[in-house]
């Protein structure tokens, strides 16, 4: 079995924006449903998840409240923001023009 | 960005700055849930708990840098480090308050000086005015380039000449001195007298200002020959004078004797042309006035637009010299002179602050020098410390970044002392009145932008003294930890004191160059005892004497019926005041006379051509006295005899002469019994000289002695026709008194209101006073100035003593050393001394050609002393040299006490 790659630099805020798109999540909840939803194929360093998901806050474009989980523990949820799902929308964009022009030049090279 | 989202961010950073240790526990809890988490789901995969715990662990790796991470997304760090630094700054001022005051007062020296003088400076060149847009208001005046002393206001021809020919100006208005005497008013005010200005109907449309309540004079107002009965009030007076009477338009005031009607009154805070202003009445000329006048007449104009200064003045130029061709006389030398009129105001400010400027800079250099040596003192003693902190990880930045917060606030600190003296400093400042003449400079406030100024240069003295001791202390420690790093410390601090030593040298020079000429001045034999005087004036209206009548060459003829009997009982009634030893009167006050009157004077038995009359070669000053004058004043009579009353209107007439009216007009004879009629006047008869005086200055400050001839006030034509034909109206009585002179103030002026009750008595004063005004100004400056040496002769002690006792203390090893292989008490001293003679003579050379270069700029203040006063600059370098020697006595005495034993014991 293949080890799961690392994250492509700059990717993350993407996922991460893209993944509370679909619900609020606490950290733990966002690397699980990261490595889920890539089939076990992207896997999410804490080391670099936290300090992203503070930036990101901190830039305004999620927030944070201290919710209890399913299983009773109080746990820091992330959302977006008004401006976290604009955000989103532009970081999308410019992924798939970015993608794109790299698949037409894999396919052409 | 939106909006919202900015404001988000705020909120968030306002959080993170309020709430970090919430924040902090928050992010704990968070890094907590998520090893919570990991460790459940290895022991859901099988493993033990502890197996669990630590294979989370090394998933998670070093949390508290993951934490950092973290928080170094909140953007605030820099802000808790600057805390930091402040709360760690104050901790180490708080813990050497010797230090902290010693910095804080230099620096509040430097700083406050500086802001004053920004203060005074900005009003001068930025400060409002009294008058709608300034820069395009001049003051034309007449010029003498080879006299630029004389008097160089306008005349009557000039003015109208002026205005007739030119093109350059919108309108153009003029205006003249004039004191008046308030009469009895409706509200039983006392009578006073007011200064303020006859202005021509254009004036104040030229200055385009409106009143507050009622008009301003019209053209018909100022009708030739016939000024209308109305005057204008200035708030102040209006204020004081009126009780602010709502109604006082259309209402009559006795003015100057007769009654005139208010027709308005002007805004308050307005002036002009000068702040003493209170009130305006029309100015009319008269047809002789036309013909020719005297130079009273201030004249201020407005540009037309588009039209520069430089385009007016050659304008200006050319009507001059078209005017001197036309007609050739005594004037015919004169240049017209164009100043914008902040200019003209307050140009005389310049130098003065130019002076304090240099001054006040090099205080603040030698304070920030004395700073950095201090500094760099501190930061050797301070070399573990920071070792320390570097070997536990703080960064060179950072640590730099910390020792500049602690310099800047000290210097923060000091600009807070700094306002005190500041506000002090501007006080000082606007007490530089100018004598005669010139516009105070009233006005001066601390602002927000005189504030702002202060915090700047608190802010870049801390950094400019506090960085190269920093980086002094961050050079690498303990590498190599030996003599060379010690040795280039040492020499930092050497030419930082050769530097204030240097600096304090020129400022020292300056002082003692401008208080050496205060000196003198003040010492200058005036050939009266001015202490134990009290004089005021007193003054009839000229309404009530005097006709003009036309002019005769050039100066105003006028007729007068001189009001001597009135002068005269008010002068006996002043005479037998208890407390009054003498009394005396003389026409106008002596040794600060702005204008003078001069008489020809034709002596008998000796023809003298007209052409000599003409060119003034018979022209004496001219003044009236009564018995008892020279020794009133405590004059020396040469030969002869003072005026007494023995002389009076039906004995022969007699006069008093200088010696200079001596050697003029009687060269090579005895003047004694001489005889000589005054030119020009009708109804004069032929004086006998009966007595020489020593010549009593006429000004302050007198460049040259003039002809001076002093006739009885009993003596004079009964119907006079003549120039100057005013000062028999007035005269300045003096009282000798051998007590206070002040104190006999309310006496006389009781005597004078039992005489004379509608007539005020005007500027009393003590005559030291009054004669000391302007040498009390010079040593103002001077002291000013010294004080400043002072302060810098003393922080430059301070450094020479800190790098001597530092050296000693290094050296200490040394010295026992030295001591034990038998080196005298004295070698030890020597040793030491050398240092400290090599860093103070060099700062001395250095010092000695600075102030040889900027004391040039000094030489207009200066008074028969030239700039390069050798006796002054050898005093100052020795006193500098002595200030120094004094410094270094206790660190030799602490070498020379070093105990050898002890030395070898410890080594």
């Amino acid at each position: 079995m293949p080890k799961p790659s690392d994250l492509l630099q700059g990717t993350l805020d993407l996922l991460i924006l893209k993944t509370l798109a679909r619900e609020p999540l606490h950290g733990w909840g966002i690397s699980k449903r990261i490595l889920a939803l890539s089939n076990d194929v992207l896997t999410v360093q804490q080391g670099s998840l936290y300090p992203a998901l503070h930036r990101l806050e901190q830039q305004g474009w999620i927030e944070a409240t201290w919710k209890d989980t399913e299983l009773g523990r109080s746990a820091k949820f992330y959302s977006l923001t008004k401006d976290g799902k604009q955000q989103l929308e532009r970081e999308l964009e410019s992924w798939t023009r970015l993608s794109s022009a790299v698949g037409l030049l894999l396919k052409k090279a | 960005m939106t909006v919202r989202r900015a404001l988000r961010i705020f909120q968030l950073r306002a959080r993170s700055l309020s709430q970090k240790r919430d924040l902090d526990m928050e992010l704990s809890d968070e890094m907590a849930f998520h090893f919570d988490q990991l460790v459940e789901e290895n022991i859901a995969d099988g493993m033990s708990p502890g197996e669990a715990e630590v294979a989370a662990r090394r998933v998670l790796g070093n949390v508290a840098l993951l934490e950092e991470q973290c928080r170094d997304h909140r953007r605030v760090g820099w802000l808790h480090d600057l805390w930091q630094d402040v709360r760690y700054g104050m901790r180490m001022l708080r813990k050497s308050p010797g230090f902290t005051a010693i910095v804080a007062t230099s620096l509040a020296l430097g700083i406050g000086s500086n802001t004053a003088i920004l203060a005074v400076s900005k009003q001068v060149l930025l400060g409002d005015l009294p008058v709608t847009d300034d820069s395009r208001l001049v003051l034309i005046r007449s010029t003498v380039p080879q006299a630029p002393i004389a008097n160089n206001n306008a005349t009557v021809p000039e003015f109208v000449g002026w205005k007739e020919r030119s093109r350059s100006f919108e309108s153009m208005g003029a205006a003249l001195g004039y004191t008046e005497d308030f009469g009895l008013g409706e509200n039983g005010a006392p009578p006073e007298r007011v200064s303020g200005y006859l202005v021509t109907a254009d004036l104040f449309p030229t200055l385009r200002v409106q009143p507050l309540m009622g008009r301003v004079f019209t053209e018909q107002e100022t009708e030739l020959e016939n000024p209308a009965p109305v005057v204008i009030l200035s708030y102040g007076l209006w204020q004081r004078r009126f009780g602010a009477d709502a109604n006082i338009l259309g209402k009559s005031i006795r003015v100057g004797g007769s009654a005139r009607t208010v027709i308005g009154v002007m805004p308050q805070g307005f002036w002009f042309p000068f702040d003493g202003s209170q009130y305006w009445g029309p100015l009319a000329f008269n047809r002789a006035q036309l013909k020719g006048s005297a130079r009273f007449f201030v004249v201020t104009a407005r540009l037309k637009d588009g039209v520069t200064l430089k385009q007016a003045q050659a304008e200006m130029d050319s009507i001059g010299a078209n005017y001197a061709q036309e007609e050739p006389g005594p004037d015919q030398n004169r240049a017209i002179r164009l100043d914008v009129l902040r200019e003209a105001w307050w140009g005389w400010a310049r130098q003065p602050l130019a002076t304090f400027e240099v001054a006040v800079a090099l205080v603040l250099l030698i304070a920030c020098a004395n700073v950095a040596t201090v500094l760099v003192a501190r930061g050797a003693a301070r070399a573990p410390e920071i070792a320390m902190r570097v070997a536990l990880g703080a960064g060179r930045g950072r640590i730099l970044r910390q020792l500049l917060t602690e310099s800047v606030l000290v210097s923060v600190l000091g600009g807070l002392l700094g306002v005190v003296i500041a506000l002090a400093g501007v006080r000082a400042l606007v007490t530089l009145h100018p004598a005669v003449g010139g516009v105070p400079i009233s006005t001066v406030l601390l602002d927000w932008i005189t504030l702002l100024w202060m915090t700047g240069i608190s802010i870049a003295a801390g950094i400019a003294f506090g960085i190269v001791p920093a980086l002094a202390a961050l050079t690498p420690q303990n590498t190599v930890r030996g003599i060379s790093r010690l040795a280039s410390r040492h020499a930092l601090r050497g030419v930082l004191v050769t530097a204030q030593v240097a600096l304090s040298l020129v400022l020292l020079a300056g002082a003692a160059l401008l208080l050496n000429s205060s000196i003198r001045l003040a010492n200058q034999d005036r050939g009266i005892e001015p202490r134990g005087i009290l004089a005021f004036n007193f003054r009839i209206p000229v309404e009530d004497y005097l006709r003009n009548r036309g002019s005769y060459r050039g100066l105003p003829v006028s007729e007068a019926k001189p009001p001597t009997l009135a002068l005269q009982r008010v002068f006996e009634r002043l005479r037998v005041i208890p407390g009054v030893e003498s009394a005396a009167g003389q026409s106008i006050a002596p040794l600060n006379i702005a204008v003078l009157p001069r008489m020809a004077i034709l002596p008998e038995g000796r023809p003298v051509a007209d052409e000599d009359i003409s060119r003034g070669a018979m022209d004496s000053v001219y003044f009236l006295a009564t018995p008892g004058v020279f020794r009133t004043m405590k004059g020396t009579v040469r030969r002869g005899r003072d005026f007494s009353d023995q002389d009076t209107a039906s004995t022969p007439w007699v006069a008093v002469i200088n010696e200079t009216a001596a050697r003029r007009f009687w060269p090579g004879e005895d003047p004694i019994g001489k005889r000589f009629t005054v030119d020009a006047v009708s109804g004069e008869r032929p004086r006998e000289v009966v007595g020489v005086v020593r010549d009593i200055p006429l000004r302050y400050v007198e460049p040259f002695s003039q002809p001076v001839i002093y006739t009885s006030y009993l003596q004079q034509a009964e119907m006079f026709h003549g120039a100057f034909a005013n000062m028999f109206g007035q005269m300045t009585f003096l009282l000798r008194t051998s007590g206070d002179p002040m104190s006999l103030a309310p006496a006389v002026r009781a005597a004078v209101a039992e005489i004379d009750p509608d007539h005020p008595l005007a500027d009393m004063v003590a005559e030291d006073e009054f004669v000391g005004a302007d040498v009390r100004q010079r040593f103002y400056r001077a002291g000013a100035i010294g004080l400043f040496a002072f302060v810098a002769v003393l922080l430059a002690a301070i450094g020479v003593y800190g790098v001597m006792a530092h050296s000693v203390e290094q050296r200490r090893g040394e010295i026992g050393i030295r001591m034990a292989l038998g080196a005298s008490v004295r070698e030890v001293v020597a040793l030491i001394g050398r240092r400290a003679f090599v860093l103070v003579i060099t700062g001395v050379v250095l010092g000695l050609g600075g102030a040889l270069a900027l004391s040039r700029l000094l030489q207009a203040q200066l008074w028969g002393i030239t700039a390069t006063d050798p006796t002054t600059f050898v005093g100052v370098s020795l006193l500098l040299v002595a200030t120094a020697a004094a410094a270094c006595f206790a660190p030799a005495r602490r070498a020379a006490r070093v105990d050898p034993a002890v030395t070898l014991r410890s080594e």
